[in-house]
């Protein structure tokens, strides 16, 4: 039994999970957090196989990690390198030339330039335009602030909201290379390319800030892995305590307010402040007795992500020369629109995107010397039950390979081993669903997207972000939130 | 050539011009007409609304219409001996009942009989749905008032002549901006349960191309259709003698190929026989593209507005096949006269979608069925009916080449497996494919879109021209207007109404 009294309780050890902790901790809470599994992290985490070879298992780069989380939290005190940061986003098509969106403004320039000369003069403005806008926001993004109330940025916020990303990309480029990466990140949240809306996702992405840069992409030294250990460092040196392999199955009412929670063990743990870094959905479902969500929420939960992505890990024997960073495998906005509506349609698309991150060539240790890990998410992908993933995994791997052999001749020769974690595996293995992005979710306030009917209860999970990323706000507003409406 | 040396001698004014006040373009010397105050290019329900309601202003009105007669897609075709179908569309939008009213269209021997049931089949079931039964539709209904009675209060607001930097007026709100951000799909299945949601959307979509999983294509449902079958095809008659009578003037056979301008302001109309119509303001029923890259010439659009029209969207999709059968169908009466729609889930409507932007025929595109003579007796010989069958979801230029006698009679076959499919073993007499770039060139619509453009959140609504345009005296009355698509004639009739204020107000 646990002789200490605890105000607050946090659910999930995955990166939202420990900054919430941390922040509640600070706040002055007597903090305990609970994990399900035996090791802290969740989806930061690097599995091995192969032979000798590891990889991240679904989170492969940083593409938000809150600037104010690493200040407050001083993780770099607490022993967080990067190894790579600001990676370039490069465009891999069938024609071979890959195109490399990079900082270098002139580099970038002169690559696109070499696809459209259009497009090489719309690029400067089209940056500029997409971080005025993302700059005017952050305001909203980064705390629980309105949305800005300059009548510009309202406007220009009301048109992306109407506009699907294939009209907007449409209007300002002309060449396929620059349209599709693009079209390929707004799929991020599930949505399709032409869904009206879809244009927000690239806007919060150009948002997200990541050591002050806006946009940028990074990779932790040791892989994101290395970000867990450092949070779980950050949340115990602020006070938190952690417990892992303590799965909670109920989370305790007095009223309409949260008493405790109940472990799998039978174990009882009073708190009046519950943070659960778990999907909405998990929380308001299956840990609160039926009916206290309400109807209409519950209703509403009922929405899942009718399409999904997956995790290839490649290992290779030889390094197959693809460019630094982060790598996009698409063709045309058309084909990802037409892989979402067969993904939607329950078939695995013809033609698959990927995005590559290979972690063997950001640094050592993934992979022996000379070969190569490569670390493949693909999406969008149907959402299958257990059975018809495991008919599927063959299949999904010829495909992914297939995909990659199209961009990258001789790649699929040099494949040693690989690991498949479909859509289910993920989702049973660390809990978390495919999330649906949604416009009315994505403008809407922190408070409404962490807060919940009932007093005292709070989800932080990945969902609560308006775009799937691994930012740790989530945490740091929830506990924000939480310690300011804690009763007296 | 001719055309352009008129255009080009458009020169300075004339001393007794000014003394007037106005201006007169150099034709005018050369005495070559009247001079309009209004030229409605185009004769669909549209232009003859709009130019009925500016002749009862007492406007001098002028309407051009290309074909021989008016009534654009209103026409009909006798596409075999004794058996009369609508070419185009089965219905046509809702005529708005104050519209209808004001202009008496049922004296003037327009007639427009509501279908008074629908029904939808699916292999092995079907789905029955009598008017008025549902209130789902009732609803919608009023969504659309709504959006008419905001439409109507644009025309009547003149913009006003100067505008300090930063200082607009900010513009009310469209109503049923929540559609914007719904999908079609989800909308239907919260209002309605299994069979009658899939019945409800094969309405929706009925002859249009969408996802209905797609967020903003709940939009469809503000685009109101099946306004009732024009008996006879009477309707275009009833709305020219109604203009007629005001004492507007309508030339048939007439082309319009550019709209000419003096010093920014509208002098009038040249023709493709070289003729010149002068006029002070032009409506145009056109669509958004044709009306503005087509009727002026490329360096007289600003660098933004011509990008805006470029990059409007069309959609389109529909394919018709008229149908003469030996026999009357035997079904109950009532089932006849409505529509049958053939139509598959909201997932058969995503891959038709699917396929239409892959520009492949598909072998089962949704499709509707309307045996036109049924409600219409005179359409087809006694006991032998007219069927028309619109599909859906068919591409305007078809991924391998041009629209090919084979992909012709492709489209003839699928409409036909559908026809065979609620009526077995009907025998066909004859019957004429009419294909997406049938609609683009006899109506001349961009995309073959009876809609005028895409149907999507970023295109409708204030995102649509009109009326008004950025070129002073050039006002949109089409199907790409803002009001177009809320129903038959309203277009033109918002149009009018926001000329007679300009007017008003002084304004060109």
């Amino acid at each position: 039994m646990n002789a200490r009294r605890y105000d607050a309780m946090v659910v999930g050890g995955g990166a939202c999970g420990l900054v919430a902790a941390a922040y509640l901790a600070r706040g002055g809470a007597a903090t305990l957090l609970l994990e399900a599994r035996n090791k802290l992290g969740g989806r930061l985490e690097t599995i091995a196989f192969g032979d000798g070879f590891s990889a991240p298992a679904v989170t492969h780069a940083l593409s938000a990690l809150d600037p104010r989380v690493m200040k407050e939290l001083k993780l770099a005190r607490q022993g967080l390198r990067f190894s790579a940061r600001d990676m370039a986003l490069s465009v891999l098509r069938r024609d071979g030339k890959p195109l490399t969106l990079s900082r270098d403004r002139h580099a970038t320039r002169r690559a696109i330039a070499a696809v459209s000369e259009a497009d090489a003069a719309r690029w400067p403005l089209f940056r500029k335009r997409l971080f005025a806008a993302a700059r005017a926001m952050r305001g909203f993004w980064w705390e629980d602030g309105a949305l800005p109330d300059e009548r510009a940025i309202q406007e220009s916020i009301q048109d992306l909201r109407r506009k699907s990303a294939a009209a907007w990309l449409d209007a300002a480029f002309e060449s396929d290379a620059l349209k599709a990466p693009f079209a390929f990140d707004a799929m991020a949240g599930g949505l399709s390319p032409l869904d009206a809306g879809s244009a927000l996702v690239p806007l919060w992405q150009a948002a997200q800030e990541m050591c002050g840069l806006q946009g940028a992409v990074a990779f932790p030294a040791g892989g994101p892995a290395s970000l867990a250990s450092v949070l779980e460092r950050a949340a115990r040196a602020a006070g938190a305590d952690i417990r892992t392999g303590a799965a909670v199955e109920s989370v305790l009412l007095d009223g309409d307010a949260v008493s405790g929670v109940r472990l799998a063990s039978d174990e009882v743990i009073a708190a009046n402040l519950v943070l659960a870094a778990l999907p909405r959905r998990r929380v308001l479902r299956d840990l609160v007795p039926a009916g206290a969500a309400g109807f209409a929420l519950s209703n509403a939960l009922d929405r899942a992500a009718p399409v999904t992505a997956a995790k290839i890990l490649l290992a290779l024997d030889r390094d197959p020369g693809l460019p630094a960073g982060r790598i996009v495998v698409a063709e045309r906005i058309e084909s990802l629109a037409a892989a979402h509506a067969a993904a939607r349609a329950g078939k695995i698309p013809d033609e698959l995107a990927l995005e590559i991150v290979s972690p063997s060539s950001i640094e050592s240790g993934f992979a022996p010397a000379g070969q190569c890990a490569l670390s493949i998410a693909v999406r969008p992908l149907p959402r299958l039950d257990a059975a018809g993933w495991n008919a599927a995994r063959g299949d999904l791997l010829k495909r992914v390979l297939a995909a990659l052999g199209a961009c990258v001749p001789n790649a699929a020769r040099h494949v040693v081993a690989s690991e498949v974690l479909t859509p289910f595996d993920i989702e049973a293995r660390y809990g978390a669903r495919d999330m649906q992005a949604d416009i009315a979710h994505m403008l809407s306030p922190w408070r409404a997207r962490v807060a919940t009917p009932i007093r005292g209860l709070y989800a932080c999970g990945g969902d609560a972000e308006a775009v799937p990323c691994t930012s740790g706000r989530a945490g740091r507003i929830a506990a924000a939130i939480a310690l300011a409406e804690r009763a007296p | 050539m001719a055309v352009r040396a008129v255009s080009l001698a458009l020169g300075p004014q004339g001393p007794d011009d000014r003394a007037r006040g106005g201006f007169r373009p150099c034709w005018a010397w050369l005495g070559v007409g009247v001079r309009y105050d209004a030229c409605v290019i185009g004769s669909g329900a549209d232009g003859l609304t709009a130019a009925a309601w500016l002749a009862r202003a007492g406007l001098a009105t002028r309407v051009i219409e290309r074909e021989s007669v008016p009534g654009g897609r209103l026409a009909f075709r006798e596409f075999h001996p004794g058996f009369r179908a609508p070419a185009f569309v089965d219905e046509p939008a809702p005529v708005p009942d104050a519209l209808f009213h004001a202009f008496d269209l049922a004296r003037a021997g327009a007639i427009l009989v509501p279908a008074p049931t629908s029904l939808a089949v699916w292999p092995g079931r079907a789905h029955f749905m009598r008017r008025g039964e549902t209130a789902f539709l009732a609803k919608m209904q009023l969504r659309v008032a709504a959006l008419r009675a905001r439409a109507e209060a644009e025309a009547a607001r003149v913009p006003p002549r100067w505008t300090l930097l930063g200082k607009r007026e900010p513009t009310p709100p469209w109503p049923s901006g929540d559609l914007c951000t719904e999908s079609l799909d989800g909308v239907l299945r919260r209002h309605a349960s299994g069979d009658e949601a899939a019945h409800l959307l094969a309405q929706a979509l009925c002859g249009r191309t969408a996802d209905p999983f797609l967020a903003g294509s709940a939009l469809h449902l503000a685009v109101p259709s099946g306004g009732g079958v024009a008996m006879s095809g009477r309707l275009p008659q009833a709305l020219a003698g109604i203009a007629r009578d005001a004492g507007a003037e309508i030339s048939c056979g007439l082309e319009a190929i550019e709209v000419a301008r003096v010093k920014g302001r509208i002098a009038g109309v040249t023709m493709a026989d070289g003729s010149v119509i002068e006029a002070r303001a032009v409506i145009s029923t056109l669509d958004l593209k044709r009306t503005l890259l087509s009727l002026f010439r490329w360096n007289e659009l600003s660098g933004d507005l011509a990008q805006q029209v470029n990059q409007f969207r069309f959609a389109g999709g529909t394919a018709r096949l008229l149908v003469a059968l030996e026999h009357l169908p035997g079904c109950q009466r009532d089932a006849l006269r409505g529509p049958i729609h053939l139509a598959p889930s909201a997932e058969g409507f995503a891959e038709a979608n699917a396929a239409w932007r892959a520009g492949t025929i598909p072998p089962h595109p949704p499709a509707t069925i309307r045996v036109v003579s049924a409600s219409d007796p005179g359409l087809a010989p006694r006991g032998a009916a007219s069927v028309a069958v619109t599909l859906s979801g068919i591409a305007l230029r078809p991924f391998d080449g041009a629209w090919t006698h084979d992909k012709r009679e492709a489209l003839r076959t699928a409409a036909l497996a559908a026809l065979d499919a609620v009526f077995p073993g009907a025998k066909v007499l004859a019957s004429e494919v009419i294909a997406p770039p049938d609609f683009e060139e006899s109506l001349g619509l961009t995309g073959g879109d009876l809609w005028g453009g895409e149907i999507a959140p970023d295109q409708m609504f204030a995102a649509r021209m009109g009326p008004r345009t950025p070129i002073a005296g050039l006002y949109l009355g089409g199907p790409s207007s803002a009001a177009g698509v809320l129903g038959a004639c309203f277009g033109g009739f918002v149009a009018a109404r926001a000329l007679l204020a300009d007017r008003e107000a002084g304004r060109p």
